[in-house]
């Protein structure tokens, strides 16, 4: 019997992270529970201990993402009021942080493992409905102008991902800011609203 | 500087049988999965004779993916549009080929999303991927060119109009793929109508019409 490891709550989170990098770096595949153990500075036990298995790994790690992505969403939305600045500032964000590698190990695993398609589903459908409440909310204050939000939502989230890849994978054609433009723009044309001014945010930090 | 010879008798044939059972494997085990001695045994070759012709596992895998794509391009994306009476047609036959559609369709799809995460992580099969996406970027503003040319389409910016469509075909068809119960096949399609339709100044029916036609 190995020695029962010592479960260091303060150490999940830098497993997750270090989870996400090496996962990003090698692929899942190739990622071995050591090596995570070795990014987080502790040991194999305690990273099994938290996640049995590589595939919960990831998926944990997805998870880890996403939620610091919504705390990222909601600093940056708080001080906006408008719903058209709340979307303008989502493509903002997205377009910044336009890594999908996690993603895309995500997507690839979905086609053939059924807990990891489940995983993804979840993930996306809370995405799906941060980008429908948003819609939802310019169209009661008559911002936006769409006969269903939902659909609107799913075409968005399409383009905000299909450019995205191309970010991640360093196509020359799409830059960050191309993205953003595009984003801007198709959003424009879907939803008969304004886009163009990026609201003030914050005073310079 | 030595290199061990083919048997004769296997030749460039063993070379595409070896590329044909890697884009067979790739499809339906996902890329990780595949090993040598599969693809070896599957295009009935040694896996001496498949090491003979890519030095490493990589290699094969990479090759296999561009084959794959190029010969799908050749046969498919170039002759279906440019054979169509108008360019609505056209575009609505782009429309149809460039979704994760049952059987070959899809069978591409899982493959160019594998490409994507193996060009996320490795920067050397970045510029093939990259190639890839030059030709498609190219054969998709042809499409729309043809309509902005010969007045069906709004005077739009071809190359601009391209990157929304490649943007919603890619992140329609991915969610297509997987199944996700809010993206059938059909409402994949229908988004992608829609949001090109508004773009060219066109009814979306018209595209949805010969799509399905």
């Amino acid at each position: 019997m190995s020695p029962r490891p010592q479960i260091d709550h303060v150490r999940r989170p830098q497993i997750l992270a270090a989870a996400a990098e090496v996962i990003a770096e090698r692929g899942l595949a190739k990622t071995r529970i050591a090596d995570v153990a070795e990014r987080a500075e502790t040991s194999s036990p305690a990273v099994l201990y938290w996640f049995g298995t590589k595939n919960k790994l990831l998926t944990a790690a997805l998870r880890e993402d996403e939620r610091l992505f919504d705390e990222l969403v909601a600093e940056r939305l708080e001080s906006l009021d408008r719903p058209s600045a709340k979307l303008r500032e989502l493509f903002e964000i997205c377009a910044e942080d336009a890594n999908w590698t996690l993603w895309l190990e995500l997507w690839t695993r979905s086609l053939h493992d059924e807990p990891m398609r489940e995983a993804e589903r979840q993930v996306e459908s809370r995405w799906r409905a941060l980008l429908t409440e948003v819609i939802e909310a310019g169209r009661s204050t008559g911002e936006f102008t769409t006969d269903s939000a939902e659909n609107a939502a799913l075409a968005i989230g399409a383009i905000i991902d299909g450019l995205a890849v191309q970010v991640t994978i360093e196509d020359p054609a799409v830059s960050r800011e191309r993205m953003l433009a595009i984003c801007v723009s198709t959003a424009e044309t879907l939803l008969h609203a304004d886009l163009s001014a990026r609201p003030a945010l914050k005073a310079a930090s | 500087m030595e290199e061990a010879s083919a048997p004769r008798s296997e030749g460039p044939d063993a070379r595409q049988r070896i590329l044909r059972a890697a884009t067979e494997l790739i499809a339906s085990d996902g890329i990780d999965e595949v090993r040598i001695a599969r693809v070896a045994n599957r295009a009935r070759a040694s896996t001496a004779l498949v090491h003979h012709y890519f030095s490493t596992r990589e290699e094969l895998l990479a090759q296999a993916l561009l084959q794959s794509f190029e010969l799908a391009a050749d046969e498919r994306f170039v002759a279906g549009p440019a054979a169509a009476a108008s360019a609505t047609e056209g575009l609505a036959i782009a429309i149809e080929e460039c979704l994760p559609t049952p059987g070959e369709g899809e069978r591409e799809w899982v493959l160019w999303v594998e490409l994507w995460l193996r060009a996320a992580r490795e920067p050397e099969l970045r510029p093939v991927a990259g190639r890839m996406y030059e030709s498609y970027r190219e054969w998709v503003a042809r499409v729309i060119r043809r309509g902005v040319d010969s007045g069906e389409f709004s005077q739009v910016d071809p190359d601009q109009v391209a990157d929304l469509a490649m943007a919603l075909f890619d992140g329609l068809g991915v969610r297509a793929l997987i199944r996700d119960p809010a993206m059938s096949l059909e409402r994949a399609r229908r988004i992608a109508a829609e949001r090109l339709a508004a773009e060219l100044g066109i009814d979306p029916e018209a595209l949805a019409g010969a799509s399905t036609g």
